[in-house]
């Protein structure tokens, strides 16, 4: 749920809760003061009237006397308020009253005096009380809705751009991020320590990156002796069997960790997302080209190459892609019986390359993890299919082994 | 000719220079940018050959250099990246070829010969070896002025031999010169023991000696000494 609304919701349920409580509260407090006022003029007259019968001796005249009534001389009156419902001829309804009974002395005659002034009629008071508190809370409400949506806007501004900035925001780049600063200061605190911490991620896999790219190029070049020195080792022809042996596994050993080191570093720049060129490559003539330049190979095992091959778009990285549909053809062609065939089928969909050879030894889960070898051929390292798969994930291309019965069939669904 | 070799590590560098040097050539050598950057102002070289990573600087600025002044020099970049872009780049600012590490000295030989041969004779000059003629232009192979009839990887492998004489061409130095390093089969191996024996009846068939050495089971030579 989105943050407006969820904080919208919440002031709803607060005013929703609010509203009967005010609705109660102003009741009994507005009573209260009525009441309160309703005696200070009853009071008011009783001086009046206790004045002008000490003054004039003659009771004068009020509005809000009720009624006189003589007392004998030992009764005694307590002063005192009370309620009371009077049926009004006029209004034809009871109407409340608020009572006020004292005594005076007119003469020797103790008098007692009633004093009554009209109340608020409780139905009407709820009834007014709930149109006013009704119209507090829908002016509340609206107020409510409109602040938090301007807050929403003025205060979570910064904080939504600095989202969709960490939203398209990629270790791989190579600057470092620059968040909108806020005024609010827990935003601000969050955009450091965000700063910080992507900072320190972006370097790390700068390193890392970096480390990556060192290893390939420092090690290439001492390899590049090694292989040299070993061919001019072999030249000197004074070598007997056994050291031949020994050179020719230095030599053989030297041209795999070149080539480990080489796929290796491609994996991890295909992970790191440094092929962005989105090209629009045309499969068909991919693979023409690839079989093309394999073809004395292919002629060479006599192998039978059946395609039928559609036109297909994709777009991706020209290089990967080239990497990718080689190392499918070529494994196909190495993994292949002498007079055994090659099947290509591509259409817009999918590419489905298939071949006849040994069932390979390996697990069919792990086929697609590296260094696992179908068969322990000498030269072949075990990454390839790593390679192919990792191509394929980036693209979204789903990569899917099948074989039965010595036919193994590799497809890559391009959508998926 | 005269070439340059410019590498930041001198143990390579020495390799190559031996190597380039017992080919007949004069070759100087510049382990820093800044002995390399002073050398092509001052002498001119037929052949550079330019490692991108130096120690005090980027080979691709030596690059820059040599075209912004006008220097007629082939440019071969080695690095050991073998990235798409850096390719491109490289030959982008003005290199005739890129070379990844680790490399065979006799294919930084065959594409030197090549450049050499492309920039000062365009492309026009046969390569002789006794009675064998090769017109690398044409793709044509000539044995006592005989025409041989062969595949494209049989002259191939015939033009990288006639370019690498008496030298040992392993196996690999042979399967990465045909198909480059990335398409690499165990099959690979046995066409080319097929193509070489194919090559060797072809020769023979038309008189011409056999100068294929079989070295132990590494490689071959292709020489006339003993």
């Amino acid at each position: 749920m989105k943050l407006i609304k969820k904080t919208n919701k919440y002031y709803l349920i607060f005013l929703v809760i609010l509203f009967p409580i005010m609705v109660v509260v102003d009741y009994y407090v507005i009573q209260l003061a009525v009441n309160y006022e309703v005696e200070d003029i009853l009071l008011h007259e009783q001086e009046r009237i206790q004045y002008n019968l000490a003054q004039n001796r003659t009771l004068p005249h009020s509005n809000y006397l009720m009624e006189t009534e003589p007392l004998n001389v030992n009764d005694h009156l307590n002063e005192v308020f009370r309620d009371t419902l009077i049926y009004e001829d006029y209004a034809k309804k009871n109407v409340p009253y608020r009572l006020y009974s004292f005594t005076v002395s007119k003469g020797q005659q103790p008098l007692k005096i009633t004093l009554k002034h009209v109340l608020l009629e409780i139905n009407e008071l709820i009834r007014w009380l709930f149109i006013a508190t009704s119209l507090i809370m829908l002016l509340l409400g609206i107020g409510l809705y409109f602040m938090n949506r301007r807050i929403y806007q003025w205060a979570w501004n910064p904080f939504f751009e600095n989202l969709s900035k960490l939203k398209d925001y990629g270790v791989t780049q190579e600057k470092p991020i620059h968040l909108k600063s806020s005024k609010i200061r827990e935003f601000e605190e969050l955009n450091e320590v965000v700063t910080t911490l992507m900072d320190q991620v972006r370097k790390d896999f700068q390193n890392l990156k970096e480390f990556n790219e060192n290893i390939s190029h420092e090690i290439q070049t001492p390899l590049t002796i090694i292989r040299n020195k070993v061919v001019l080792l072999l030249e000197s022809k004074n070598l007997d069997e056994k050291e031949l042996g020994l050179m020719q596994t230095i030599h053989q050993e030297t041209n795999k960790l070149s080539k480990i080191g080489k796929a290796l570093t491609l994996i991890s720049r295909i992970e790191n997302q440094e092929f962005k060129r989105l090209d629009n490559v045309d499969v068909r003539t991919m693979i023409k080209n690839i079989l093309s330049n394999m073809e004395e190979i292919i002629l060479f095992k006599k192998l039978r190459i059946d395609t039928e091959m559609d036109t297909a778009l994709i777009e991706c990285d020209y290089l990967l892609a080239d990497i990718l549909f080689t190392n499918l053809v070529k494994n196909a062609v190495q993994h292949n019986t002498k007079g055994g065939f090659v099947n290509i089928q591509l259409d817009e969909e999918k590419l489905v390359i298939s071949n006849n050879g040994e069932v390979p030894e390996v697990d069919m889960e792990k086929l697609f993890h590296r260094f696992q070898k179908g068969n322990p051929a000498k030269d072949s390292l075990g990454l390839g299919l790593a390679i192919s798969q990792k191509i394929c994930e980036i693209y979204g291309f789903r990569l899917v082994y099948e074989n039965n019965d010595q036919v193994h069939l590799f497809s890559v669904f391009f959508e998926g | 000719m005269k070439i340059l070799v410019i590498e930041d590590n001198v143990e390579l560098l020495r390799d190559i220079q031996i190597f380039l040097e017992e080919e007949g050539n004069i070759c100087e050598i510049a382990p820093y940018f800044k002995s390399a950057y002073d050398k092509i102002g001052f002498f001119p070289y037929d052949i550079l050959i330019v490692d991108i990573t130096l120690s005090d600087g980027n080979g691709l600025d030596i690059i820059k250099e040599v075209k912004k002044e006008n220097i007629d020099a082939g440019i071969i970049i080695t690095s050991a990246k073998d990235g798409l872009e850096d390719k491109i780049y490289g030959l982008e600012i003005g290199a005739d070829d890129y070379l990844t590490k680790p490399f065979y000295l006799t294919e930084l030989n065959a594409r030197i010969k090549a450049l050499y041969r492309r920039k000062a004779y365009q492309g026009n000059r046969e390569i002789f070896f006794n009675e064998i003629k090769i017109k690398p232009d044409s793709h044509e192979v000539f044995v006592q002025d005989q025409l041989l009839d062969l595949t494209k990887k049989e002259f191939d492998i015939i033009h990288f031999f006639m370019v690498n004489k008496h030298r040992l061409l392993t196996k690999e130095a042979i399967v990465e010169h045909l198909w480059g390093d990335h398409i690499e089969m165990v099959d690979s191996y046995k066409f080319i023991y097929t193509h070489l024996t194919n090559l060797r009846k072809k020769i023979a068939k038309v008189g011409g000696n056999n100068y294929l050495q079989s070295i132990y089971s590494v490689g071959y030579k292709f020489t006339d000494r003993e």
